[in-house]
Order: structure tokens, then sequence, then C-alpha cells
């Protein structure tokens, strides 16, 4: 039986160190992004959340691994233990350790939860921020995503520009594609896009640099290519840029909104100077009034033999 | 018209004639199916397998024809996951590798239903069937014809979810088929059709186990088994049919007005005209979430008998076992929400889930405690089901760790819908879950076939496992944390491919487990007069099953037993009442009552099955046909009232004592 | 042999009281699959996004008589088990017959009101209340149509089972589902039709 165990342990080894040196390996050129490379406020917060909840379950689970180990290799019956004791199955003081510790962990860790939860609601203004969140409408269409500036006045496709430092506000909703979701890992928190619905998410990004930002929420053939990037820039920079769309680009005319309803996969990102104002609560409403069998955006394509 | 009545949406286009791996799946599987109808035909044996299997209404073949449905799914199933590894492994920067999005959509999707519903559902109810009248010294189930209906009920919706590879198409939409996604305007095919009606057959079968083996429990016991003298297993059952009883009507709901929607253009969960896309996840989940502790609490109770049986102990801390099973079978209906922390909804509603997802870990953290101290101070035989439970502990811990960070919603904002997550479920459906099924197939096989398995491909089966494991799913975590998305076709950060090539290398093991365990069944068979467990106790072991021959006889006790005390059998071979075993000539046997075979359940299903391909379809005439003959047939049994027979005491005592013969010979030898 | 025929009443008496449980298990997963349905057609009917247009369609009177037909039934249903306690198997047979036809004009009512309903616009595609209310009314008219379907074969099994325990508990099943249908009925009258209209 030993040598069995031997012979196990030895091959777990084995893969073990194979698999460690095959990561670290690869570790060397992953490029961190997401969780592990935060660059706004609010991802900041969720990594040491998630560092500090780990470090928290870790209390209970390192000793049950060790346990587990400890106690399979030490009461092997080859070992002829002389401390066997078959019907010796009952403790009040361990079974109550095991229930209270456990309790004091999840207590700790439920008040954490209640506030930061509360904290870092991605429908509250984002805690220290004085100035008025700049608002950016979001809709996602069959495999793509449209920002809208209603201040600057200024449309894009898959394509985000955020000054550094400054909240933003998004508003999210989606138009002719099942349900989306809305994240930019590195920045923070995601949300759901669906039609007819409004979401909301506060974000901010506190260096400058580039950012994926994509759909979670898979929605169909095109899910896997509905990213855009996000260009956080110091606010001059980003004055320049909305100046630099106005002087360039054509306005979003319902009829360039409705070719943008098509399903399309891989957009590059389109720049539209001028906007309806109310673009974003039309596309709301168009769900929510009406009724019958067929689908609002029905008359204008059919979903699926546009694909063709 | 009449062709419109009788083939409905049906034309020989739905079949891919040109797509090669469909095909070359669909040709294997056709010569599968025609091999063994030929043999059965040669070896004359459709009589034998009609007396014997397809009317069978005995608990103990009714969980052996599950095993086999399981073990058939879990290939198809997890070549699904060969295929999704390998796509992703290829599938970076430019590449788009091999699988186009609407065939890799339906592998995602088939996967997860299969592994869910047509794998681990039916192995559970395999070990149930397999263990649990025998462990409350009970003959047979409660409602044995109702038990022969759930397992064609399943049977059949596994099928149709099989019929849609050839035939049409299947979802692209996700295992939970998440609306406006799934509704008639973005799915237009008959995939999710299939995907309701596999799934709405199925789920009526799993029902009627639920409400079969609750009232197993409650009802058959034998005299002096008190509530608080059941096994662990026995617990854990009650609490996961419970947990079957209460959500199953929940999902017949959601997917029944889903296919009104797509059927008469309903308006529940379409994204306007009044409808609620929330309402479908809120119903779905409200079954989804119970759905996963109606797998793994069998499986508790598994590990439960496993410890303390390869420990030779007691299982520490009975009581609070129970209580903890009770818990967690109570809370598990109060925390559906945290699987969409992101849909939006208030920070109160979103901490109150987390918080109330987090308490969750504390009784499962007890029952983790208890099983380390029935090994304390045991003397642990490493024997494979063993195995498994040393490859639980660690696997398990991870997979619930992860579970508890998720609850916490700001860090589930980041991790959802991320591979991080499909590494967390797989965490713990495989390493709690699945270990802990394979564990109790290999505990119960003797219990069922009277030989145990081969040791030394278990162990290679769980060594390939194991490794696969953790080869497959440890860089999931890390690509999760990055921001990779589930269910991704392809990507286009090259940094990524290493990790899914790692992931690949693990599925590639696992298929060596997977092969391995094949040779173990084959090896054991083809070994079975060295392997034979004559004694009907090879393990040592404290419950009631362990008392009799392997493999127990048809009417399971020939005297009900009575109990005094939790672990019956322990109890007994202590006061050494088993050495001394009484001749069963000296003993007086009454006739056994025993439940006749009947064909309905396998005719009726049949007929469920034909009913749900011809609405996939919109056949009407064929659908109709099925709908009446499932009521008829149904009807034209309850008017044969000559549903039961006695075994007479001669034939008791007769099997009663070669059992006896055999062991005495063994002994004396 | 007739030692072994107590042996095998003995038997049964114990199975009786296994099955009804399991069938009261029945009525129990049948309660949730309502308790969804009605949950479905609150959160459909009460969202606040859309008028709710069942209002101007109810007509109470026709849903109090559907009211009173189906509790009357349950009455004669009740008078049908007394007489099979009695074992007067034709006389049970005819307040069966007098339940069926309850029953069934409560069921014809029924499916002249969906008549009616979407002859006046108000059909199951036009928006989530009204797919939620004919869900919800016409599975419990479907759960009473199986019932009435159940009755029939009773009566026809009757004479062949008179006597037996099966009978007994047959009828028992049977009329705990007729019951659980009537309860059913009173919440549907009450959050459908009473609250809807008001």
């Amino acid at each position: 039986m030993t040598q069995i165990v031997t012979k196990m342990v030895k091959n777990w080894l084995k893969w073990t160190m194979l698999v460690g040196i095959l990561l670290s390996l690869t570790a060397c050129n992953l490029q961190l992004s997401g969780l592990l490379d935060p660059k706004g406020v609010i991802a900041f917060e969720e990594r040491k959340l998630f560092f500090d909840t780990l470090a928290l379950m870790m209390i209970v689970v390192l000793p049950v691994i060790i346990m587990s180990f400890a106690f399979i290799y030490h009461y092997q019956v080859s070992h002829r233990t002389r401390d066997y004791k078959p019907n010796w199955s009952h403790s009040h003081f361990l079974e109550s350790l095991w229930w209270g510790i456990p309790c004091i962990i999840i207590v700790v860790l439920a008040v954490i939860t209640w506030k930061k939860t509360i904290l870092l609601d991605p429908y509250r203004q984002i805690p220290g921020q004085t100035a008025a969140p700049m608002v950016i409408q979001a809709i996602a269409l069959p495999w793509k995503w449209v920002f809208i500036y209603p201040e600057e006045n200024i449309a894009t496709v898959n394509y985000v520009e955020v000054p550094v430092g400054r909240e933003v506000e998004y508003q999210i909703t989606a138009d002719n594609v099942a349900m989306s979701a809305f994240f930019i890992p590195q920045l923070g928190s995601q949300i759901y896009a669906m039609a007819g619905m409004r979401t909301r998410l506060h974000l901010i990004a506190s260096v400058p640099g580039d950012f994926l930002g994509l759909n979670t929420q898979f929605n169909g053939d095109g899910f896997s290519d509905m990213t855009f990037m996000v260009h956080a820039v110091e606010p001059d920079q980003m004055q320049a840029w909305v100046t630099q769309v106005k002087q360039s680009a054509q306005p979003l005319t319902p009829e360039a909104y409705g070719q943008l309803l098509n399903p399309s996969i891989a957009d590059q990102p389109k720049f539209y100077n001028g906007v309806a104002p109310d673009l974003f609560q039309q596309v709301l409403t168009l769900y929510m009034n009406t009724s019958g069998t067929v689908h609002p955006r029905d008359n204008q394509l059919k979903f699926h033999n546009s694909l063709n | 018209m009449l062709e419109n009545l009788l083939f409905g949406k049906l034309t020989l286009d739905a079949i891919p004639f040109h797509t090669p791996i469909i095909m070359g799946a669909a040709v294997f599987m056709g010569l599968v199916i025609a091999i063994s109808l030929g043999l059965i035909t040669y070896y004359r044996k459709w009589h034998y397998l009609w007396t014997e299997w397809l009317t069978t209404v005995d608990h103990k073949k009714i969980g052996v024809m599950y095993l086999l449905l399981s073990g058939v799914m879990l290939l198809r199933g997890f070549s699904d996951a060969i295929l999704m590894r390998s796509q992703q492994a290829l599938a970076a920067g430019t590449h788009t590798g091999y699988l186009p999005p609407e065939h890799y959509n339906q592998i995602f999707t088939a996967h997860g239903v299969i592994m869910i519903f047509f794998v681990a559902m039916p192995m559970m109810f395999a070990l149930l069937n397999m263990a649990i009248p025998l462990q409350i010294g009970a003959r047979d189930v409660a409602y044995p014809y109702l038990n022969s209906l759930s397992f064609w009920l399943t049977f059949v919706g596994a099928m149709l979810c099989n019929v849609s590879l050839v035939i049409g198409d299947f979802a692209a939409v996700g295992w939970l088929a998440y609306p406006p996604l799934s509704e008639l305007y973005y799915s237009p095919s008959v995939g999710v059709d299939y995907y309701i009606w596999s799934l709405q057959i199925a789920g009526v079968g799993t029902l009627l186990g639920g409400i079969n083996f609750i009232a197993t429990i409650m009802k058959m016991r034998c005299p002096g088994m008190t509530l608080m003298r059941m096994p662990v297993f026995v617990w854990s059952t009650l609490c996961a049919m419970i947990l079957v009883a209460l959500s199953f009507p929940i999902l017949t709901v959601a997917l029944g007005l889903l296919e009104l929607d797509r059927f008469f253009g309903m308006h529940f969960f379409t994204e306007f005209a009044g409808g609620n896309v929330m309402l479908y996840v809120n119903l779905i989940w409200a079954w989804g979430h119970p759905e996963v502790y109606i797998l793994i609490l069998p499986a508790f109770g598994v590990f439960s008998e496993v410890v303390a049986t390869f420990s030779q102990k007691k299982l520490f801390g009975y009581t609070t076992m129970v209580y903890a099973l009770a818990i967690i079978t109570f809370l598990s209906f109060i925390v559906w929400l945290h699987h969409f922390f992101t849909m939006g909804a208030g920070a109160d509603v979103n901490a109150f889930f987390g918080i109330t997802t987090m308490i969750i870990a504390i009784p499962t953290g007890v029952k983790v405690f208890n099983w380390l101290f029935t090994m304390y101070k045991g003397r642990i035989i490493l024997s494979t089901p063993m195995l498994w439970v040393t490859a639980f502990f660690t696997t398990f811990v991870i997979g619930g760790m992860t579970g508890v960070m998720m609850a916490v919603p700001p860090v589930d904002f980041q991790v959802h819908n991320s591979l991080f997550l499909v590494a967390h479920f797989h965490n713990v459906i495989i390493g709690g879950v699945l270990f802990g099924y394979f564990a109790g197939v290999i505990f119960w096989f003797p219990k069922a076939f009277g030989f145990k398995l081969d040791e030394k491909w278990g162990r290679r089966a769980f060594i390939w496992w194991v490794v696969g494991f953790y080869l497959a799913f440890m860089p999931l975590y890390v690509l999760g944390l990055s921001g990779v998305m589930r269910r991704t076709q392809h990507y286009d950060n090259l940094s990524y491919q290493p990790y899914f090539i790692v992931a690949a290398l693990g599925a590639v093991c696992i298929l060596f487990g997977i092969m391995s365990q094949i040779i173990q069944v084959y090896v054991s068979f083809r070994d079975r007069k060295a392997l034979r467990d004559i004694t009907g106790d090879p393990w040592n072991a404290g419950t009631l099953e362990w008392s009799m021959a392997s493999p127990a006889p048809l009417y399971n006790f020939a005297v009900l037993p009575t109990v005094t005390g939790l672990d019956q059998f322990w109890i007994d071979k202590e006061n050494q009442l088993t050495t001394g075993r009484v001749n069963p000539q000296n003993i007086d046997y009454q006739p056994i009552h025993m439940p006749r075979n009947t064909g309905a359940g396998f005719i009726i299903a049949i007929f469920a099955g034909v009913m749900g391909f011809g609405l996939v379809w919109h056949m009407l005439i064929p659908g109709l046909i099925g709908f009446v003959g499932m009521i008829l047939t149904g009807i034209i049994k309850t008017f044969n009232t000559d549903t039961d027979y006695y075994i007479d005491a001669e034939t008791v005592k007769r099997t009663e004592l070669a059992h006896f013969m055999e062991v005495a010979a063994c002994t004396t030898k | 042999m007739h030692n072994e025929v107590t042996v095998m009443d003995e038997h049964h008496h114990d199975n009786d009281a296994t099955d009804v449980f399991g069938f009261w298990l029945y009525i129990m997963t049948d309660c949730i699959l309502f308790g969804s349905l009605f949950a479905t057609f609150l959160v459909l009917n009460y969202q606040g996004m859309l008028p709710s247009t069942l209002k101007s369609h109810i007509n109470l009177r026709v849903v109090l008589l559907e009211t009173f037909l189906l509790l009357a039934s349950n009455f004669t249903y009740c008078l049908a088990m007394l007489d099979l306690y009695k074992q007067k198997i034709f006389r049970t047979q005819v307040w069966l017959g007098m339940t069926f036809l309850l029953g069934g004009s409560f069921v014809f009512i029924e499916v002249r009101e969906f008549i009616q309903l979407a002859a006046e616009g108000f059909r199951w595609d036009l928006n989530g209340s009204a797919s939620s209310f004919f869900t919800l009314v016409g599975t419990h008219g479907l759960h009473v149509s199986c019932g009435l379907l159940w009755i029939l074969v009773m009566i026809l099994q009757l004479p062949k089972l008179k006597g037996s325990h099966i009978a007994n508990r047959r009828m028992t099943y049977l009329g705990l589902f007729w019951n659980f249908l009537d309860i059913v009925w009173i919440f549907v009258f009450t959050i459908v039709y009473l609250l809807g209209a008001m």
C-alpha cells in the first residue's frame, strides 16, 4: 500500500512540477489585464476586495487541505497507528469549533460585503467625486456598441474616449440584439444591457491608457467580436478629440442608425457629429410601448435573414 | 395541407449533409445502433431485453440502466468538451479556429445541457436506485412502475437531444437558454425547441423520480429505522429529492412559458409588448440554484458512506451532518439572485443575496470537517472509492472558496460570466459531484453486479482525471481574472493562448482517464470470477445493503431487518451476529409480495418522445398521436389490476441457501 | 387461502397510506407550478409599464357562475365518495356523472369566454398581460379537463373495481385532485378576476 501511495505522490509531483514550469514560462508573457491590472478606482477597490476575501477564506481552506493530506497519510492502515478508535464519532468541543469559526469568518465577510456592495454600487456616484459625472449613453447593437456623448453631441461606434480622473456615468441599453453586458475589465464593474431597459454604471479612469471593453453576455454569432477600445486621455486631449470629430464626421441620421441595426461582426470604429438628442430615449420607449406579435425592429429587417 | 400536418417544418434540408463532423458522428451513431440491434437479433435476445430490462420495475436494474445512459451521454458531453478546448487552443489572434460560431455555440450549449441533465442527473438516480431501498431495508421503491416511467422519460429526453445532432440543429443559446436570445426572433430554428422538449420530458421524469424517492424514504423504512437512524446517504437523498419536488415544477413553468412564446407568439419573455426578460432569468435560477444542490447533496452522502467505510470508523458527527444538510436544503432556495448580480438590482438586494450565499459555506464547511475527523484515528484503506475522496477534499474546497469570493457582489461584477466562473463551477461539479459519484459507483458496483471493479485501472483513471482536471481548469482561473469571457469562440490577445493550450492538454488527460475507466469496466468484466464478491460485504461496511448477497436477490431482503441503531450491520458485526450466520434451513420464510413487470412506462415514454419530436417540428399529427398515445396507455394501464405476484417461500429459501453455502465454502477454504 | 387474503389486505393497507402520501406530494408540486404561474401573472400585470387591458374584458357574472359550478361539482363529488363508502356503486356513478356535467359546463363556459375575449381583440399574443392571463386560467382549465377525463374513466372502472381497496384509493386521489383544483380556482377568482376588475 505504501508503495502505491509513494508512487502516486511521485506521479503527482512529476505532473505538478511540469504544470508549474509550463505555467511560469507562460506567465512571463501574459499581458496582465482585467482585475489583475486595474486602472480605475472601482477596479482597484474590487481587486482589493478580491484578495481580502481570498485571505479570509484561506483561514479555513488551508487547514482543511493540510489536514486532509496529513490525516490520509498518517492514518493509513499500513501504518498501524496505535490510536485506532473505530467508534469515536462525536465531540461537542470539536463540532462547536467548526460551527463557530466559519460563522465568525462569515460574519466578518458579511459586514465587508454589505459595506462594499453599497459603496461600489454601479448606480451610485463614486464616493469623493464632487463634480457632476460626464454622461455616455451606450447602446448594444447586433455585435457592436454605439456610444452617444449627449453633451458634446457626437457619437461613436466601438470606440470610447474618456478624460482621466473624471467620473463617467454610462447609461446602457440594447437595440435589436439579445441581452448583452457592458464591461471594461480594467476600469471596473459590468452590467447587463437589455432592450427596453436602462441600466447605469459609474466608472472612472485613474491613469491614461488604452483599455479593452467587451460584451460579457453571450448574445449570438458575433459575440466574440463585440469588443471596443477605451482611450483614457488627459482632459485637454479629450477636448481636442471632440473638436476633431465635430469637424470631420457625418451626423448619425436615422438612416445611418438604421444601417447600424443590421447584424455585423467586428466593425471598425466609426465617428458621427450630431445625434438626435433623444435617440437613446427613443430606443428605450420603442420596446416599452408596443404590443402584438411583431418585433419592433422586424419591419426594418429580419434578424437572421440579414445574416446570409 | 396534409403534408404540413404530417411533416410540419421538417424537410430533407434539416439534415446537415455538408458538415463532415456532424455527419461523421451521425454515421458512427448509426453504426453503433445498427450493430447493437444486429447483435440482439443474432443472439435472439429481444425477448430477454423486453422481459428483463425494458419492462422491468426492479430498482436495481433501473439503476443499472441509468448508469449506462449516464455513461453513454458522458462520452457525448465530453466530446463536446474536447471540441471546445481544442477550438479555444487554436483560435488566437487572427486564427478563428476550425469551428464556426454557429457550430461552436451549439457545442457549448449541448455540453452544458448534456452534462447536467443527461450525465449527472442519471448518475445520481443510478446511485439512488442502486443503494437507497437496500439502505433503508425495503424491498423496492414506493412506486416501482413510476420508477420505470421516470427512467424511460429521462432516456427519451436524452435521445431527443441526440436526434437534434442529425435532424435539424440544437440550441445555440447557452445551457439555460436566456431570452430574448432563445426567442423566435433571435433563434428561429428548431434548436431551442429541441432544448425545451428534451428537458421538459426528462424533467417530468426527474420530478416523478423525486416524488418516488421521498415517498420511499418516508414510508418504506424497515422496522426500527427512525429518521435519525438513517444512513447519511439516505438523508442527503431525502434532502435532494425534496429540492427536486420543490424546484422542478418551476423549471417546467419556465420552459413551458418559453415554448408558449415561441409556439403561440405569447409575450412572457419577449423584450417588447410587456414581456419581461428578467422574469425568465429569475424563474430559471429559482430552479437552477437548487438544482446544483440536488446534484451535490447525494455526492455528500456518498462521501459520508465512503469515508466512514474506508476509515473503518463510524461517521463523525452524524447529528450535525444531518442538520447541516437540512440547513443547506433550506438556504439553497434563497440565494438564486447571486447568478445575476449584474442585472442592476439595488445594492441592498445584491448584498442580501450575497450574504445568504456565504452562509451556505458554514454548513458545508462543517461537513468537510466532519469527514476529516472521520478519518482521524481511523484505519484508512486507499481503495479506489477512497482515492476519489482524497482528491475531493482539496478540489472541492478550492471550488467552495472561489464560490464564496464570487458571492461578494463587487467581486462578481468583475468575474461574472468570465472563465473564472467556468473554472469555479467545474471545480465544484467535477471535484464535488463527479468525483463523489465515481466513488459511489465503484463503492456500490459489487452490490449491483456481484463483482468488484479492477483496482489497477481504477487508479490509473483516477490519476488521469485528477491531473487532467487541474491542468484544464486552473489556467481558466487566471484567464478569467484577466477578463476572458466564457463562450468565447476566438480571442485577439496571443498571450492567452498558452493557458488555453494547457487547458486543452488537461482535457486530453481527462480523455485518458475516461478511456481508463472504459478499460476498467472491460477488465473487471473479463476477470469477474477473480473479482467476485462472495460475502456480499467487500469493504467491511456498516449499512444494511452489505448484509445480503451480491448481487442483491430480486426481493432484496428475505426477512425484513429490524434496526436498533445507526449503522445496524456494523452493530451486528460488533456483536458477532454475522459470523454465526443462521442457516437458512432453520428460518421460516414467508412468501414475498412483488410488483409485476410492465411495459407501460416504456411505451408512454416512447409516445412522449414522438410528441416531443412532433412539436419541435410543428408536425401536428405526430404530435397529437404521441399525446393521445401517452394518455391512452396510461388509462389502459389503470384497467389492469393484476399488478403484483408472490415469490413463494420455497424459492426464497433456495436462493438464500445458495448464498449461504457459497459463503460457507469460501470461509472453509 | 383465507389466511393469505388477510395477509394481502394488511399489506395493501400499508401500501395505500404510502400511495396517498405520494399523491399529496404530487399535489404539492402542482401547487408550486401554479404558484410560479401566479407569480408570473402578477409580475406581468402590475409592473406599471403597460396599462392592463384585462379590466375592460372581465364579466364578473360569468365568472361567478363558473365558481358556483365548480364548487357544486365538488359537493357532488363528496356525495359520490359517501356512496362509495356505502358500497353503492350505481349511485356513486350517478354522482360522478353529475360532477362531470358540472365540471364540463365550467370548461365549456371558460372556452366560450376565451373565444369571446379573442374576438374582442384581447388575444394571448397581444401583450405579456394577456399571455399570462390565458396561460394561468388555461392551465387551470386544462387541469379540470384532465380531471373530467379521469372522472369518465372512473365511472367506467367502478363496476370492475367494485369492493376492492383500489376503488377507494383511486377515488381518494381523484377527490384530492378535484378539491385542489377548487382551491386553485378560488385564487384565480380572487387574484385574476376580482383584483383584475378593480
